[in-house]
């Protein structure tokens, strides 16, 4: 599926991982049950894990090291529980690799994303990317510090995200 | 939308109703169309009514409207009036400023 | 900033700058495009509920109905006054003032919301967060800055967490709505208790304003008391420590069961022990430099809020005396109707919003256009809205207080009645609400209608009564001394009644004392709980005090022997 970054879109070099099949070489997403047996794999590649919204992020503590991408999901945008995994990933687990937002999460849904510690966003084929660089490019400010350590504005909280 | 008091019956008839996209009023489907008059409503037995919020659903967009619904009405009344409470509100206006009523005899916004 | 060259900044409220500005114009033209692709077909109404919803556009009976905040109540006259315009040339001349301090329009077309929006940013005003599941405009005592008992402005903090909530990545997303208040004295006048969080500060240590925080407060469904979670939280905390509950409701808050997302069952699900232990240990774990509220932030944020002139003639109190003695009506008014001021001469002044037989929380254009105009000639340009739909004007000089009270007159806005039992809080119910089991505004015009005499109000004394047109509960029931709620019964309108709420530093929830009873009947029911109240009450007791001396027997008998 196509890939959006930084509002615009992009290949995607990563493939999941097949179910009933071993995980091979390449940069594969496995699912969380599938976690060890990808850590453990020893055809060369990247490795990412789908971690799903009920899932603590403190469970990949350990694996992090072998971790180049976590992905989130949201079931429904309105299930936002990927927001407090995503900022949790990174402010208390370092993680400083690509954080993927998967499922159904909007365009006006894209800074809070970015905020939030979410690099990359998987989108439908055949999205137009247009409604998601817009809200990319939305607002000036924002009314508190994220985790992205924006550029403090004036006074009080308010931060110029980049 | 949520159609919490608004019970349809078995038997008897009722008419459709639903809100204008634009400017989120009250409508009742009648013979030419949608009307912000329940008087000019189509009254349909109960017997048919599923079928007939069906074609009026698959219209929605075409017509410009949303949350589309029966609404069962009394039986015996010189023009269409709803069972409930809830739905003689939608039809009437808030009975707590008739200054905004709609009468049922005469169908008209008293503005 | 550039704009506060040119006028002094507004009493009582935060004052934009060129950026804050900006940011509502780019509000404003995002909702735009939300509008036109959803006239065009581009959204439907499934997609677009949430966008408009985040606008504060709801859908009620007859027509949108729009929310407009009102930020911890206060407004100045000319936000006051865009307030008539709006509902003068977009609606049917009237709005209608909620339980926590905003204004509804009731009649709104779809068309017009962007104009609207971009009318109310010209004078710092939205509707952003005024509905949908994000954290809800933040209320606050409506006697801030005036108060003698204040430790601090809770306005100044209110704001700090309207810009901090203001589009929040991560809890614009939140299992369920999300509502914050906070007061400014030890002495709760808003509804702490019953609040997801509820903010009191309390004086410290060492000098320095310290923080009470309760969470998992709420009404609705299943009333609940908030907890106290911490008792002592420092100011400069205060982010962190909101930030903390919020991750760990946003994480664990139930998502399955509507009825069940609220914060307040997560704490009862978790117990308040094991639910502290998360919030602990993700404010141990943040980086809290991050979060920090300095001293140099809340300075920065204060120096954007006028403060009034408190100067007064020394004779003020005097000519106040004077005025009453001299005419009884005033008198009863300013017996019932005012406030202790902090400064020598001044006064605090509710306005009721509710004549005998009227409409809780509605004011016509015209009436709003009046307090605008009291607000400028009498206190400081500034007034605000209270969660009890009533409006205060926080700073009248008491040799004021008479001309204050002939122009309320004029405006029909001189009704003696406040915190008695013609103040009644209802919500919109059925008249206007897509949710309602039943209407909640007739009942409270005809108990108001029926103890409309100010001399048997002020007998029967303070009372709190609460009217919710279903168990959603915005009009509060579950915190009336008497409250009545709406439920259905095969079609029709019945209400059940309940004794014994209160939100104040006493919070509980009322009991129920017995089947649901038509209109009518349940009008006659409270006449006979006044009546038995009015018995059975030793020297000084209020309703309340009466009830829970004698607990519901007495009350319960007296409605149902002779129903
Ligand atoms: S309590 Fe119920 S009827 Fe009243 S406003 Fe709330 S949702 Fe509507």
């Amino acid at each position: 599926m196509p890939l959006l970054e930084s509002g615009v879109l992009a290949a995607d070099p990563w493939r999941p991982a097949a179910e009933d099949e071993p995980i091979g070489a390449g940069d594969v997403i496995v699912p969380l049950a599938r976690l060890d047996e990808g850590l453990a794999r020893s055809d060369p590649g990247r490795l990412g894990v789908l971690l799903p919204p009920e899932a603590e992020p403190s469970a990949l503590r350990a694996a992090l090291p072998g971790l180049s991408l976590i992905a989130v999901t949201f079931p429904i945008f309105r299930d936002g529980r990927a927001f407090t995994q995503a900022r949790t990933l990174r402010e208390h687990l370092g993680f400083t690799g690509e954080i993927r937002a998967t499922g159904k999460p909007l365009p006006d849904q894209y800074e809070f994303l970015r905020r939030c510690g979410v690099t990359t966003v998987e989108v439908p084929e055949g999205t137009d990317p247009a409604p998601w660089a817009r809200e990319h490019a939305r607002f000036d400010v924002a009314y508190q510090p994220s985790i992205l350590n924006e550029t403090r504005e004036g006074f009080a909280l308010r931060r110029i995200p980049g | 939308m949520d159609v919490r008091s608004n019970r349809r019956e078995q038997g008897g008839s009722s008419a459709i109703t639903a809100n204008r996209l634009l400017d989120g009023r009250t409508v009742w489907l009648g013979a030419h169309g949608w009307s912000e008059q329940i008087a000019e409503a189509r009254v349909i037995a109960n017997t048919d009514i599923e079928a007939a919020i069906e074609d009026a659903r698959a219209r929605a967009a075409a017509d410009s409207v949303m949350a589309i619904y029966g609404v069962q009405l009394l039986p015996d009344t010189a023009t269409p009036e709803p069972l409930t409470m809830r739905e003689r509100i939608r039809a009437f206006g808030p009975s707590v400023h008739p200054a905004f009523a709609i009468s049922p005899q005469e169908g008209q916004r008293h503005e | 900033m550039s704009d506060t060259a040119t006028r002094p900044l507004p009493v009582g409220h935060y004052t934009y700058d060129q950026v804050d500005h900006d940011f509502l114009r780019a509000r404003v033209e995002q909702f735009r495009d939300q509008v036109a692709r959803r006239i065009s077909g581009e959204l439907s109404e499934d997609e677009f509920k949430p966008l408009r919803l985040m606008n504060g556009l709801y859908h009620q009976l007859h027509a949108y109905m729009l929310r407009v905040a009102v930020p911890y109540g206060t407004m100045d006259a000319r936000q006051v006054r865009m307030l008539a315009h709006i509902a003068r040339t977009y609606d049917r001349d009237y709005g209608h003032f909620t339980t926590r301090q905003n204004i509804q329009f009731n009649w709104i077309r779809l068309e017009d919301t962007p104009e609207i929006l971009e009318q109310l940013a010209s004078v710092e005003m939205h509707a952003i967060q005024t509905s949908g599941n994000c954290i809800r405009n933040v209320t606050s005592d409506e006697f801030a800055g005036a108060a003698a008992d204040e430790l601090v402005d809770p306005r100044v903090h209110a704001e700090i967490l309207r810009q901090w909530s203001t589009l929040h990545p991560e809890f614009t997303f939140l299992p369920r709505k999300f509502k914050i208040a906070i007061s400014g004295s030890p002495h709760d006048r808003v509804a702490a208790r019953f609040h997801d969080i509820g903010v009191v500060a309390k004086p410290g240590p060492d000098g320095a304003v310290r923080f009470e925080v309760f969470v998992g407060g709420g009404m609705g469904r299943t009333p609940i008391v908030g907890v106290r979670i911490h008792d002592h939280l420092p100011e400069e905390d205060l982010l962190a420590y909101l930030e903390a509950i919020l991750r760990v409701y946003n994480a664990y808050g139930r998502r399955d069961n509507i009825y069940k997302a609220r914060i307040k069952i997560l704490v009862q699900a978790l117990g308040l022990d094991a639910f502290r232990e998360k919030v602990e240990a993700e404010f141990a774990a943040m980086d809290r430099a991050r979060y920090r509220l300095t001293p140099e932030t809340v300075a920065a944020i204060r120096a954007r809020f006028g403060t009034p002139d408190l100067i007064a003639p020394a004779d003020a109190p005097a000519k106040l005396a004077a005025d009453r003695a001299a005419n009884p009506h005033f008198d009863r008014w300013a017996r019932t109707n005012t406030h202790p001021h902090r400064a020598p001469g001044f006064i605090c002044v509710a306005v009721s919003v509710k004549p005998a037989g009227g409409i809780p929380g509605d004011a016509t254009s015209h009436q709003i256009d009046a307090l605008a105009d009291i607000a400028e000639r009498f206190s400081f340009d500034e007034l605000r809205v209270t969660h009890m739909q009533n409006i205060v004007f926080g700073h009248v000089r008491q040799d004021e207080l008479l001309a204050l009270w002939h122009a309320l007159g004029e405006a029909g806005l001189a009704t003696p009645n406040l915190g008695l039992i013609g103040d009644i809080i209802a919500c919109p119910g059925l008249d206007y609400c897509a949710l309602a089991n039943a209407r909640s505004i007739p009942i409270a015009q005809k108990i108001s209608a029926r103890f409309a005499d100010p001399t048997l109000q002020e007998q029967i004394g303070r009372i709190h009564v609460n009217i919710s047109g279903c168990i959603n509960a915005c009009g509060h029931h579950h915190a009336g001394h008497i409250g009545i709620l709406g439920v259905d019964k095969k079609g029709e309108e019945f209400f059940q009644i309940t004794l014994g709420g209160s939100a104040e530093d006493d919070a509980a929830i009322g009991q129920i004392i017995g089947p649901a009873l038509p209109e009518d009947a349940t009008v006659d029911a409270v006449a006979r709980l006044i009546e038995t109240y009015l018995t059975l009450r030793q020297e000084g007791e209020r309703f309340l005090d009466t009830y829970r001396r004698l607990g519901q027997a007495p009350f319960k008998d007296s409605v149902y022997a002779t129903a």
